[in-house]
């Protein structure tokens, strides 16, 4: 008799501690970061698209670049301190090097034209969308 | 340079399909979101292509840029797909832990 209520003690223990976690717990303060680091990027080009030509050279717009890329720094360093963050990271990798290639091309060529801005527009948020439906995609965990 | 819109936008949903498996149902809402947007951003290039407003190569680099937003959207569907996949799971495991609970107080 002890035995056996030793060993449905110990079943029940085992079964309790029993979860399975294939990917990282919700972070809302993340999904938040993302949010505002998207709308940041995406005025980026709203308010360079609104400038004269003239007055759209790499260094009026250095500044903005750089805190974008903080904030995907800061993006990146958060997700590289959770579990099962494989395909996080693979995502934050594509966006972190589209965005250096658009501020770099930005840099060489110092002035863009309405199709390069509206171009550039399109394709980083491409590269955010992924993220931030990835971190909404973990609320489900979290209930 | 030439592409067919429509045929890429039907291979890429193949991929997500392939990725998503039985959670293609749930995660279809994003999915499609993807492909809409690309839809439109492939529109979008392909319209400022032809009216000149980019350089070929400008436009092949972002054409590139497709491939590995792809990528990004593949890794993101087979996170949502596992999210619900461990949340199922959890609950599974739940309901026999309460069952065993049952029988034993019995």
């Amino acid at each position: 008799m002890l035995r056996h209520l030793l060993l449905s003690t110990l079943l029940i223990f085992s079964l309790s501690s029993c979860k399975v976690i294939w990917v990282p717990d919700y972070n809302a303060k993340l999904e938040d970061q993302i949010a505002k680091t998207a709308k940041a990027n995406d005025k980026l080009y709203i308010d360079m698209l609104d400038a004269a030509p003239n007055k759209r050279d790499y260094d009026q717009y250095k500044e903005k670049y750089n805190d974008i890329e903080a904030d995907i720094n800061a993006i990146q360093l958060a997700n590289e301190a959770r579990n099962n963050n494989a395909s996080f990271l693979v995502i934050n990798k594509n966006l972190k090097e589209a965005f250096q290639e658009a501020k770099k091309y930005h840099k060489e060529k110092q002035v863009l034209s309405d199709g390069e801005i509206k171009s550039y527009q399109a394709s980083l948020a491409g590269f955010w969308k992924p993220l931030f439906l990835a971190e909404r995609g973990l609320k489900i965990n979290s209930k | 340079m030439k592409f067919d819109i429509d045929e890429t936008l039907s291979q890429m949903l193949e991929a997500m399909k392939g990725v998503a498996k039985e959670n293609w149902k749930t995660i279809r809402g994003n999915a499609n979101g993807f492909l809409q947007q690309r839809k439109g951003r492939l529109e979008l290039l392909t319209s400022l292509r032809m009216a000149n407003e980019i350089e070929e190569q400008f436009f092949v680099k972002r054409l590139k840029d497709e491939k590995k937003m792809l990528e990004s959207e593949l890794h993101s569907i087979a996170i949502v797909s596992k999210s619900i996949a461990q949340k199922a799971a959890n609950a599974a495991i739940e309901v026999l832990q309460q069952a065993v609970s049952k029988m034993i107080t019995l």
